[in-house]
């Protein structure tokens, strides 16, 4: 595979189970980085997963993966890893031999599948209790194994199914970070299916957004969030009068509880934020750049579809 | 003193060989072994597995003890004059304890990796539901020949070493090799079909453990009183159906001669292909429906 070309792609895929419409009519590509595919429950995000896998087939349209398309060999999930959202893991066996034992599954010759995963097990950070057995571990080191053995033979692609599920706060920013350096520092491209938008927006590039089987959304995060970018503004006085200032000038002004945003703006407007102050006669306490969430976003086209 | 110094070369990409399929069947197939004997396990996972391996080598130690001391205090050739149990009877006597090894074993290669869900990791890597379970089938099959035949190699050792000559014993019976190699495979076989496809239909160990047990201990006396009760065709075929019976009548036709479980069985009397191909369909169709349902099996 060149530089650039995509990883995976759906052209016009669809999955029907008897009268259930799981996926219609979708079609997206998913390149070298971190790609968040978001949905609610039922939205098809598993499915789409399963197809990517080649477990089962797509009622119609195409999916390839890395090139192939999945339908014709089970080869290709040499190259692609894969962490469930549920239990998967030996409880009576150790960490490295259930990780060396997947490594030698998943086609590595048994010496090199040792060395590997010893040496996943110390970047998923579970070096010190490799020998232990997995039915004794935390939740968040059971999470460990499942994405150290998703990794353990070197993908290309791993898939994340659900990753912070269970995990107390501290658990989920660990992981989190782990999915981060997954691309950022092993170079192995991440799908990660997830319905929490702040942990999408915190660790992906690009997302992918289905509801109810069909695609909604898809691009880059900061596309999405640059879109909706605000500045918010809070004075000491003269509220009402800058407000009327700013308006004067053409500018869109939304209360934000004590002070200010301006949505949209560009690089002008803060010359005019500036002028608006000096007439109102507003003393400025704080001016700042802001971004929605994802979640604000995508609860707002809620509402919006809704209304 | 030296002092070492520890370097972090961070990620290393792999760049080596990939051996696809070939070495994922031979993993599940090692992994199967492994976990049918409690090899690499603690204590307990070893205790029951080769309990029953030493009891079945037991028992040929003991007829190969009892051959031999029959030759030294009775003369040479008293064995066989004393018509004492030898290689065409030993399958008969140990069957009960293979099935219930079997009853015990097999469920630990199946139910264990689709209770816990690791199923669901062999089918995202290149491996099909098929090749998973062919992988599982062949490692209890072979798990099973070393329980049928390593008796058999005991007590040929045992009977030859207690003869004057041994040389001459293996001579006048070198025929016996092949036929309990053959009857062995075809216990095994039988054996693991059944086992493996019971274990397959739960996800507890126990169930597929008591339930294989009952049946094979049930199918023993009912069908053999209903049968004797009933006579006539209907009778010999109800007593096919004793499940214990099945790979012994196997074992005669390739020893000629009838063992001692199956002396008082009607379907003794039927033509040995009906016997062979009552074998051949308890056998094949169960390892079928197991590949059956495997071979469709998604996470």
């Amino acid at each position: 595979m060149a530089p650039g070309d995509s990883l995976l792609t759906a052209e016009h895929l669809a999955k029907h189970y008897g009268d259930v419409v799981a996926l219609n009519d979708v079609s997206f590509s998913i390149f070298e980085g971190i790609t968040g595919i978001l949905g609610e429950n039922g939205a098809g995000k598993s499915t789409a997963i399963k197809i990517f896998l080649g477990l089962i087939p797509a009622t119609s349209g195409s999916a390839t993966v890395l090139g192939q398309s999945v339908s014709e060999s089970v080869g290709v999930r040499a190259r692609l890893g894969y962490m469930p959202e549920h239990d998967c893991l030996p409880g009576h066996v150790s960490a490295a031999e259930f990780l060396t034992h997947m490594a030698e599954v998943s086609g590595l010759p048994p010496s090199t599948a040792r060395t590997r995963a010893a040496d996943t097990l110390r970047h998923t950070g579970l070096f010190e209790e490799r020998y232990r057995a997995i039915g004794g571990y935390s939740t968040g080191m059971k999470q460990r194994v499942k994405l150290g053995q998703a990794l353990v033979h070197d993908p290309a692609m791993v898939f994340l199914d659900e990753p912070t599920a269970g995990l107390d706060p501290i658990g989920r920013e660990e992981m989190l970070a782990l999915v981060r350096k997954t691309y950022r520092e092993f170079g192995i491209s991440v799908l990660l299916s997830s319905h929490l938008m702040a942990d999408v927006e915190r660790t992906c590039d690009r997302i992918i957004v289905l509801q109810g089987g069909r695609l909604v959304q898809s691009g880059t995060v900061r596309h999405f969030t640059k879109e909706t970018e605000t500045v918010f503004i809070e004075v000491d006085d003269n509220r009402e009068r800058l407000v009327a200032a700013l308006e004067r000038r053409g500018i869109a002004v939304a209360a934000d509880g004590s002070g200010l945003t301006i949505e949209g703006p560009d690089e002008s407007v803060y010359d005019q934020v500036r002028d608006a102050l000096v007439e109102a006669q507003a003393p400025l306490r704080r001016m700042a750049p802001r971004r929605r969430t994802l979640t604000e976003l995508f609860q707002g086209d809620r509402h919006g579809a809704a209304t | 003193m030296t002092a070492g110094t520890v370097f972090d070369i961070g990620y290393q990409r792999y760049t080596g060989p990939r051996e696809g399929r070939g070495r994922g069947r031979l993993a599940v197939f090692k992994d199967g072994l492994r976990t049918a004997l409690g090899l690499g396990r603690g204590g307990r996972a070893k205790v029951l597995p080769w309990f029953f391996i030493v009891v079945l080598a037991a028992i040929a130690l003991i007829m190969a003890l009892i051959a031999g001391a029959a030759e030294r205090f009775a003369g040479p050739g008293a064995a066989e004059q004393l018509n004492l149990p030898s290689h065409a009877d030993y399958y008969a006597i140990a069957s009960m304890i293979v099935f219930v090894f079997a009853a015990v074993v097999a469920p630990e290669l199946l139910c264990r990796d689709r209770r816990e869900g690791v199923i669901n990791l062999y089918l995202v890597r290149p491996l099909t539901g098929s090749d998973y379970i062919v992988a599982r089938w062949g490692a209890f099959l072979t798990v099973m020949l070393a329980a049928t035949w390593l008796p058999q190699i005991i007590l040929l050792i045992g009977l030859a070493m207690g003869d004057a000559s041994p040389v001459g014993y293996l001579r006048d019976h070198w025929l016996d090799v092949p036929r309990f190699l053959a009857a062995g495979l075809a216990m095994a076989a039988y054996i693991t079909s059944l086992a493996m496809l019971t274990a397959s239909f739960t996800t507890r160990r126990a169930y597929a453990s008591v339930f294989l047990v009952g049946l094979f201990v049930i199918s023993t006396p009912f069908t053999l009183g209903l049968a004797s009760e009933i006579g006539g065709a209907a009778g010999r075929w109800l007593s096919m159906f004793n499940l214990t019976n099945i790979p012994v009548h196997v074992n005669d036709l390739i020893f000629g001669q009838v063992s001692e479980i199956t002396e008082d069985a009607p379907a003794r009397e039927l033509p040995g292909a009906v016997r062979l191909g009552w074998y051949f369909a308890w056998t094949i169709i169960p390892g079928g429906v197991l590949w059956f349902r495997y071979r469709r099996l998604t996470p």
